[in-house]
């Protein structure tokens, strides 16, 4: 049972990438595709913060806890801190670049959308 | 290229890239026994070094602060590009009105509703700089604090609508915040140069370690991301909701 525990925030990351992948790929609205790509991106949050994990450990502030207290690796939580607030400054310019192609084209479908068309 | 021939190609490499995968993901340590070398050390040292009790901040402000300093030049350009792709086809006017929904009337707030956000956002922007200030003592720093501050602008909008939002959220301060919080984290790194030190080097006396205001050089950098984040964000939240208004004559398309 543990075992299978063991394994299960490996599959959660690999899930999200593999559905955010598949679903970047088949998108039909560039919305849709900004948004799938968010979800890729949570999938890197699940992998790291489950690769500083440890079992019985604390957060990794020693306030109350003296230094020396077992603690997770705060060097993937700094990670993850800086990744989600550039992640969503990043997908604010993602939807900025998605409106301005909308008032030019008149739509976001990337079917309709070829490169380089007038 | 066609649909078809997409998700044929998305399988394609899924397939090429599913045997490394497989073999990482069978060699990986077991859960919760990772093997964290580089953690554990600052875990160890990080207190007794730099004076602070909240790990994370360590690591962010000070024994990675360049790499902060690239992910805050990475904020400034995705707020900058937001703002230029957002900004230059819609001019500057802030007289401008809401946009509206065909003929849907705009219901009047109710009281209720414009004192629970005033008092909210006060409130609201209390705890951003709390959050803020005990970046190195607690579980805080320039990030969270300075999205939270910016999550109260959101109350401020919901509370007295766009027009009085508007005169509230003055764009050159909030571009000033944005860019002068940057700027702040880079003269820190240049600043230490100029005295004859490493770049970023944390030259600051270090306090005593669970004083708020410990950490040195620290602090200083802290406080210029959250001036960054609160301002990027907030710029974020008015170009949006900009993009909102109705179009009157004479207006860009």
């Amino acid at each position: 049972m543990s075992q299978a525990l063991a394994l299960f925030p490996w599959a959660a990351a690999t899930w999200l990438l593999a559905i955010g992948v598949y679903a970047i790929v088949t998108s039909r609205h560039y919305v849709h595709l900004i948004g799938c790509l968010s979800v890729v991106q949570s999938s890197t949050y699940v992998l790291l913060l489950a690769v500083g994990y440890r079992r019985g450990a604390g957060p990794p502030i020693f306030y109350t806890h003296p230094p020396g207290t077992p603690a997770v690796d705060p060097v993937v939580q700094a990670l993850v801190l800086t990744d989600i607030v550039i992640g969503a400054t990043v997908t604010a310019l993602l939807l900025a670049i998605a409106l301005q192609l909308h008032k030019t084209r008149g739509t976001l479908d990337p079917e309709k959308l070829r490169p380089m068309q007038r | 290229m066609t649909r078809r021939a997409r998700l044929l190609l998305c399988v394609l490499a899924a397939a090429c890239l599913l045997p490394a995968c497989l073999h990482v993901a069978l060699h990986m340590p077991p859960f919760g026994a990772h093997p964290l070398p580089y953690g554990e050390a600052i875990n160890a040292l990080a207190t007794r070094q730099r004076h602070v009790t909240n790990m994370v901040s360590a690591v962010n402000f000070d024994y990675r602060g360049l790499d902060t300093l690239g992910e805050e030049f990475m904020l400034l350009g995705a707020v900058t590009g937001t703002a230029v792709l957002l900004r230059g086809s819609r001019g500057e006017q802030l007289t401008a009105r809401p946009g509206r929904v065909g003929n849907r009337p705009v219901a009047p707030r109710s009281d209720a509703v414009v004192l629970i956000c005033r008092a909210l956002a006060a409130l609201t922007v209390l705890f951003g700089v709390y959050v803020v200030l005990h970046a190195m003592t607690t579980p805080g720093g320039g990030f969270q604090g300075g999205a939270i501050i910016a999550a109260a602008t959101a109350l401020i909008f919901l509370g007295e609508g766009y027009r009085g939002w508007r005169r509230i959220m003055r764009t050159g301060l909030l571009d000033a915040a944005e860019g002068g919080g940057a700027a702040l984290y880079a003269l820190c790194g240049f600043a230490a140069m100029a005295a004859g030190w490493p770049f970023l080097h944390n030259f600051l006396p270090l306090g005593t370690p669970r004083d708020v205001f410990s950490g040195g050089l620290m602090q200083i950098e802290n406080a210029g991301v959250g001036f960054a984040v609160a301002g990027g964000f907030a710029v974020l939240f008015v170009e949006f909701l900009e993009e909102t208004r109705a179009e009157r004559d004479g207006d860009g398309a």
